[in-house]
């Protein structure tokens, strides 16, 4: 790999440093990190004047997740293959647990306003989970451009 | 990104229009992006802090903390796919190392830094309105440069 794309994969890092930043601001704004901050947004809330989530009004929301938890996940993961961590058993398990906590992430809320309840703790482990392993995996990166 | 593993891209009778297309789409996200922020959000300090924090002679609100954070997530996510797409193909096209280093390096920075810039203009002081309107224009005009750049090479240039 040029020295140019190293520094091309090094601030697209920044950024998705930058996008984890700005996702968990908007997730603590929004939601909240507790079960009962994260039920309440969901299933609505009386006494906080909070209207309950319509699986219509979450699709809306999901929609373009999907494809952005999608194509996010893939590019960075895929710089993994220019590095030592190609066809490691810790690099498959970086690739299945990311896509997974980000399907979770991305689905729990219709198990919420479905009856689940529990969900809401799925909620906020898959959040933590899929935000923790992009930055563990974006120093997985800039780790091995410094090095290698 | 195929085209970075092709040797002879100005020979390539497929590759070349595919990112001819990829490129003139870029340019106009780019130019379109300057144009819908002045008609919707503002591109000039004035205007940013008028979508920003409201202005009573004109009865219009402020914008409300979820509105800005939802818009700023999403502005990162885009300029980042928008920028890594640009910079592999302007880093694949030109030739020398030391010059498409720093202008990939001003072109990424001066973007990171405008948004760093409108997050800490909403929350700490209105003067990064300033440098974000600053940064905003720079880096577009970077991105517009290193398309036509690209473009120019891509049918110019027989030796990429």
């Amino acid at each position: 790999m040029t020295k140019a794309y190293k520094y091309a994969i090094v601030y697209f890092l920044l950024f998705s440093l930058l996008l984890v930043i700005s996702g968990i601001m908007l997730f603590e704004h929004k939601i909240g990190f507790s079960a009962q901050g994260v039920s309440e947004y969901y299933l609505g809330s009386e006494e906080k004047f909070i209207v309950a989530k319509s699986s219509a009004g979450i699709l809306k929301i999901v929609l373009p997740h999907i494809f952005a938890f999608a194509l996010f996940s893939m590019v960075l993961l895929h710089f993994l293959i220019f590095t030592k961590h190609r066809d490691t058993a810790h690099s498959k398990a970086l690739i299945y647990l990311l896509f997974s906590s980000a399907a979770l992430e991305i689905f729990s809320p219709f198990m919420i306003i479905f009856g689940a309840e529990f969900f809401v703790f799925i909620k906020i482990a898959s959040f933590i989970l899929f935000e923790s392993l992009v930055v563990y995996i974006a120093w997985l990166l800039f780790n091995s451009i410094i090095k290698d | 990104m195929k085209f970075t593993l092709i040797k002879k891209l100005s020979q390539d009778k497929s590759m070349r229009p595919i990112l001819t297309g990829l490129l003139l789409f870029t340019l106009l996200y780019i130019l379109s992006d300057v144009l819908v922020k002045y008609v919707n959000f503002g591109v000039f300090p004035d205007a940013i802090n008028v979508t920003l924090f409201g202005d009573e002679e004109q009865y219009i609100d402020p914008l409300s903390t979820s509105a800005f954070l939802e818009f700023w997530h999403v502005e990162i996510f885009f300029i980042m796919m928008i920028l890594l797409t640009l910079s592999a193909v302007f880093v694949r096209v030109s030739k020398d190392d030391t010059s498409k280093i720093i202008l990939l390096s001003a072109l990424m920075i001066c973007a990171l830094f405008s948004l760093i810039s409108l997050v800490l203009a909403f929350f700490v002081a209105k003067i990064f309105v300033l440098i974000y309107s600053i940064l905003f224009f720079i880096w577009h005009a970077i991105a517009v440069y290193m398309i036509l750049y690209s473009l120019g090479k891509l049918y110019y240039d027989k030796s990429i």
